[in-house]
């Protein structure tokens, strides 16, 4: 038979499948579960993985191209369980506002962001905020988080330097505080941070990332007035550094390291006491982290299609002795071996593919309940359809290959005397 | 490869010779159905059962043949020969100058599509199917296009006077409206035999009868009809009848000659 001929069977087939799911619901059911439990894990995943990845990437690309980051503590998962071996960083001396301004003076630096996060009361009135989250900031932040100020302005240098009680508010801290105002209403009014009155100056309006939920409420202050006014501890500094135009990335940095060496006074022969990173470093090690989650998870959905391949073998060897009379009726009307033998593949594989389908569906709808409740814009990724849809045949075409090969092998003679 | 006729060992009976005797001729040729000295055994646990013992037969075209016997007689064992649905286990058999004990399944099968139309005693219908997808079927194994596929079938149904009925599946049938989409369906591709088992075992007398009227009315329009039956009324309806015992031909004789020694 030409391919194009098998093409044409290939409708008689997938209505053969059909057929014989109707007939029994319960074992197709199952069959059908374990491939869509392995297409729908993927799919799952892979849209949510997805949807971090963006997130991720908009998070770093917020900050610039050639922004670096000087932490106390390095970019990398480990575990500390406090002995000085597994997390020798904690003997580090703490990040400075010194540290801030000796690396600032550096020829091709343009700015600093000094950050440190904390939490703290907040209330306007009657809405009371017991735990909100408070980030205190130098006054360029704005160049390094996503997002735009919806109304008001943001603190200046100044403000900055005179621990001014001055605040910016998130939208959704905004709704909290003042739920039947505007976001242009609420500037000017004073709310309670603590114990300490701030006026209310901007309302932001973040782009939410991964790191940063849009949704989570959050007030942000002048580093000075956090440090000196609501006596956040600065131990736990962490500088987004911004090079200025022109200046590539890795001059930045060695600047930076340099100047802080001197500063803390290290011999050649030490090791840097602070680490810096780039964004492209904390990707990779998010996309390590990734990849890892993404293998498990690709072992699972392949443990689910190996159960739905068994259930294959299982419903297709059924259905072989089932139909051996009609096997036998189609071998004496001329049907060759290779001609049964994808009959019952092209069975095999559309009820796998149903199952994918169903996986699919099913990964489609978790898909929009993550996107709709949380701030991960999780979407499938056409590829993972492809491949979904792609693994379901191969799966359906692999183990069905067994029954079908039984059902070719039949004996014209014996299959049409079976009763 | 053909063979002369005078190489083909008819069969004892001097009525065969009457019928069949036409030297020169060869298979493949006026000769549809050859066999020489065929036999076949099967093995059933250990013992082996010798169903045909060396059966000689030989069928021209346009006959119409019937094979009867008893069951055990070997007669379902040779229609499977003759049908190219099984091989001997010695001696040949030629199927409209095709060697049909030469080949091996897929060969076989294209054989029975080329050549053969089947009709089953139990119809042996695709049930989910309808009448017009049943009769279609010898043509998508033929790799005929889907037009012209159901062109042919609609004119075959129309033959057997069932064309009003062709978006029926076989439950919507009466037995002898299944077996006449049966026989619709073994004769869409135009085969050299109409190769019946039992066609009249599962339907009531009056039923036989309008069968073997189909049957009739195809062998005088010039189709070769070979029918196996265990009922000697039904095989009277034949022009030539084929007796089996004991896995051999006991007789070979025209319709009349059959028919005078039944009423004795």
């Amino acid at each position: 038979m030409k391919i194009l001929d098998r093409l044409k069977m290939l409708s008689e087939g997938v209505v053969i499948a059909f057929d014989s799911i109707r007939v029994n619901k319960v074992r197709a059911a199952l069959t059908i579960l374990g491939i869509a439990v392995g297409v729908f894990v993927v799919t799952g995943m892979s849209a949510t993985v997805q949807g971090i990845n963006s997130g991720v990437s908009a998070s770093l690309a917020a900050a610039g191209p050639t922004t670096f980051f000087v932490t106390r503590w390095p970019a990398a998962i480990n575990s500390c369980n406090g002995s000085a071996d597994s997390c020798p960083w904690r003997h580090n001396e703490p990040l400075s506002l010194d540290d801030a301004h000796v690396i600032l003076r550096q020829p091709g630096i343009q700015s600093v962001i000094v950050h440190v996060g904390s939490s703290a009361q907040v209330k306007y009135r009657g809405n009371n905020l017991p735990s909100a989250r408070v980030d205190a900031y130098t006054a360029d932040w704005t160049e390094v988080n996503g997002g735009d100020m919806a109304a008001g302005r943001n603190f200046t240098q100044g403000e900055n330097t005179d621990a001014s009680a001055v605040v910016v508010i998130n939208v959704a801290l905004r709704k909290q505080l003042f739920p039947d105002l505007e976001n242009a209403q609420a500037i000017g009014k004073e709310i309670m941070i603590g114990a300490n009155p701030f006026r209310v100056i901007g309302i932001w309006d973040q782009t939410g990332s991964l790191f940063d939920d849009a949704d989570e409420p959050k007030a942000t202050v002048p580093f000075e007035a956090a440090y000196r006014k609501l006596r956040f501890g600065i131990r736990w500094l962490d500088l987004t550094v911004k090079p200025r135009d022109g200046v590539p990335q890795d001059v930045a940095m060695d600047q930076a390291i340099a100047a802080l060496r001197v500063r803390r006074q290290l011999k050649p022969a030490q090791d840097n006491t602070f680490f810096v990173s780039t964004p492209e470093k904390v990707m990779e090690l998010y996309n390590d982290i990734v990849g890892k989650f993404f293998s498990f998870m690709i072992g699972l959905s392949a443990i689910g299609l190996m159960v739905g391949g068994v259930g294959v073998i299982a419903i297709m060897m059924i259905s072989v002795t089932e139909r051996t009379r009609e096997i036998g009726v189609r071998k004496a009307l001329g049907a060759t071996r290779g001609t049964i033998l994808w009959q019952f593949l092209v069975e095999a594989a559309t009820l796998t593919m149903i199952g994918a389908v169903a996986g699919l569906v099913v990964g489609g709808a978790l898909t929009y309940v993550i996107r709709a409740n949380t701030s991960i814009k999780a979407s499938i990724p056409p590829l993972a359809i492809v491949v979904a849809l792609a693994a379901a045949a191969l799966t359906g075409i692999l183990f069905g290959l067994f029954p079908a090969y039984r059902a070719a092998r039949l004996d014209p003679v014996e299959a049409l005397r079976y009763e | 490869m053909t063979a002369d006729v005078r190489d083909i060992p008819l069969s004892t009976t001097g009525e065969l010779q009457a019928v069949v005797g036409n030297v020169g001729a060869v298979p493949g040729q006026d000769w549809v159905i050859v066999t020489r000295g065929i036999t076949r055994d099967y093995d059933m646990g250990g013992e082996v059962v010798r169903a045909l013992r060396g059966v000689d037969l030989a069928v021209r075209r346009n006959e119409y043949v019937a094979i009867m016997g008893p069951s055990g007689s070997g007669k379902s064992t040779l229609m499977n020969l003759v049908g190219c649905l099984d091989t001997p286990t010695s001696g040949e058999n030629w199927l409209n100058g095709s060697l049909g004990s030469d080949m091996k399944d897929d060969a076989l099968a294209r054989v029975r599509n080329r050549e053969i139309g089947f009709v089953f005693q139990t119809f042996n219908l695709l049930p989910r199917a309808t009448a017009l997808h049943n009769v279609e079927l010898p043509l998508v194994y033929a790799g005929v296009g889907s037009a012209e596929r159901k062109k042919r079938a609609v004119e075959a149904l129309e033959r057997v006077q069932l064309k009003d009925r062709m978006d029926h599946r076989p439950n919507e049938l009466s037995g002898g409206q299944r077996q006449r989409v049966a026989i619709a369906r073994a004769l869409v591709k135009q085969p050299a035999i109409l190769l019946a088992d039992e066609p009249t075992g599962n339907l009531d007398s009056a039923t036989s009868e309008e069968i073997m009227r189909v049957f009739e009315e195809l062998a005088a329009a010039g189709q070769t009809v070979i029918m196996v039956t265990h009922e000697s009324e039904i095989a009277a309806h034949a022009r030539r009848v084929v007796v089996l015992r004991d896995g051999r031909i006991s007789s070979d004789e025209r319709r009349e000659h059959f028919v005078k020694r039944l009423e004795k």
